[in-house]
């Protein structure tokens, strides 16, 4: 007992520790944010790096999310006489918690990793290091351009995996198992709100998950110790961490928009 | 108390160092540590592994805090310099890290012209003919579009001087520059270093454990140890002074002032034959 309470001091005052730093680290980025402006370029070029490059893992999963939850909800709304409904209880779960989670959740997966990873060899290869020594501030060439690209990137990427996955619900409920195609579309645009469902849904959502993310991801390249377990770690940690993050904040802001 | 430094702009020395003290993790790397940069001279610090060598570089160029003391580059305190004012120091260092430090997602010629793109507004065209010829100065102009990976370590070390001194700068700080080279390389690059020296007037400073290599480029040597300089002058008399100190620095002895074993407890007990020792 003795033995083991200091360890989960640590443990807890470690973790309270790095929140507080990731917050200060926060404080820097935003004011870094002036300066950045200079680095548009930079910015563009992570915006296609994290953005564009995460496309193909977005619509392959949104597609496939938007067919298994068809394929579900259809089996049980069937026994009750419901599936007209299938496709506006397809569309409302995936722009309220699906789409902006899961696109979430493979965006820390895709492209929070390469981040910190990509910051972390920067530092364990002294690159950081000779930002500095040339006058050139890594927080406003480096790190604050990854935070803006995954900040613009994310509700980019969700707009995406929510047409997929509709169309996947599309072509699993209308062309395979028979929904009609106008009670589909109908019963979708009847109920779904473009403010309470698309912009604090979709929107609203994936913003505050791009800059979670995103700062977790860069918090964890910057700081982490600059040999190869070090950078492995950061990396695990920026998707624990993301994960976690996405998930307690979803709870939060469902809990406020609804 | 230190005593003030008062260096100007044609003060004989670039950089004055004074009282510098610096404590990391518990171990006193620096203890009042006074040194003078000769301006417009090659000098060499020397001085056994974990004696803080790099961490000087890293004073003069304000990365890393002192404890207490002084640092002044040509005139200007580093301690008291603003991040902006620091960063304007900064574009008059050039400075060449042990590993080279080359930006891995540019190719030779952008990591070369980096530094001009983000400080001048020169033309494109402009910018080529600089990293063409600075890149012509250190052998390496055909190799202007390989990437940082596609390099030798030798090369890289040359594309990294290339742009330590694409600004022409005051000062050129080299941390390691001969470490992995081979002969030829090390020559090109002694005969580089003191190029620079005497066609720009650059005042450099190397970190550096090889003595012949040392001999054959530095004006000035001092060698530290213990936190202080522990002997200094003439690079060909320098190992000859007599001292305990450059007796086993020079001379490679495991005894002397400094220890060869990092403090341990005994062998014998470590090992667990402290009985059969009795």
């Amino acid at each position: 007992m003795n033995v083991r309470e200091p360890q989960r001091n640590n443990v807890v005052s470690q973790s309270l520790a790095q929140i507080g730093a990731c917050g200060l680290f926060l404080l820097t980025l935003l004011a870094a944010v002036p300066r950045s402006f200079r680095y548009v370029r930079e910015t563009i070029r992570q915006l296609w790096f994290v953005g564009a490059m995460s496309l193909t893992i977005i619509m392959v999963c949104g597609l496939f999310v938007g067919m298994v939850l068809m394929l579900q909800l259809y089996h049980v709304l069937s026994i009750f006489g419901g599936t007209s409904a299938s496709g506006m209880v397809v569309a409302l779960s995936v722009y309220r918690e699906l789409g902006p989670v899961v696109t979430a959740l493979l965006f820390a997966g895709r492209a929070g990793t390469s981040i910190t990873a990509e910051i972390g060899l920067m530092r364990a290869t002294d690159q950081i290091d000779a930002m500095e020594m040339m006058a050139v501030d890594p927080i406003a060439y480096v790190a604050t351009p990854r935070f803006l690209a995954g900040l613009i990137a994310m509700p980019l990427l969700c707009c995406v995996f929510c047409a997929m996955a509709i169309f996947g619900g599309h072509l699993v409920g209308v062309t395979w198992l028979g929904v009609d195609n106008g009670t589909f579309w109908s019963n979708m645009t009847a109920q779904v709100d473009v403010r309470t469902d698309i912009v604090n849904g979709v929107l609203l959502k994936s913003l505050a998950f791009g800059a979670v993310v995103s700062l977790i991801a860069v918090f964890q390249g910057f700081t982490t110790p600059p040999t190869s377990e070090g950078v492995a770690y950061a990396t695990t940690r920026t998707v624990v961490a993301s994960s976690i993050a996405i998930l307690a904040l979803d709870f939060v802001l469902t809990a406020f928009l609804m | 108390m230190t005593e003030p430094v008062r260096t100007t702009p044609d003060d004989p020395a670039l950089v004055r160092i004074r009282g510098l003290t610096t404590v990391l993790n518990g171990k006193t790397i620096f203890d009042a540590l006074d040194l003078d940069i000769p301006r417009g001279k090659v000098t060499a610090i020397m001085g056994p592994s974990g004696t803080g060598k790099t961490t000087l570089l890293k004073h003069i160029t304000g990365q890393m805090r002192a404890d207490a003391g002084e640092i002044r580059v040509n005139g200007e305190n580093v301690a008291e310099l603003s991040r902006e004012q620091l960063y304007k120091l900064r574009e008059g260092i050039g400075y060449l890290f042990q590993n080279s430090a080359l930006l891995t997602d540019f190719d030779v010629f952008e990591n070369v012209a980096f530094p001009l793109r983000q400080h001048t507004k020169l033309p494109e065209v402009l910018i080529r003919d600089l990293v063409l010829l600075k890149l012509q100065a250190v052998g390496l102009r055909g190799a202007a579009r390989l990437t940082p990976n596609e390099l030798s370590g030798g090369m890289a070390r040359r594309v990294a001087l290339a742009r330590a001194i694409v600004f022409d700068p005051m000062l050129i700080l080299y941390d390691e520059p001969f470490v992995g080279l081979d002969p030829v390389a090390l020559n090109q690059v002694l005969k580089l270093i003191r190029t620079l020296n005497q066609t720009l007037g650059i005042t450099s400073v190397l970190v550096a454990h090889e003595l012949a290599a040392v001999q054959r480029v530095a004006d000035h040597v001092f060698l530290i140890a213990n936190g202080k300089v522990v002997a200094q002058g003439d690079p060909k008399t320098i190992a000859n002074d007599g001292s305990a100190w450059t007796r086993q620095f020079f001379g490679g002895e495991a005894d002397g002032p400094v220890p060869f074993q990092y403090p341990a407890g005994d062998l014998a007990q470590a090992l667990g034959f402290a009985g059969a020792a009795k």
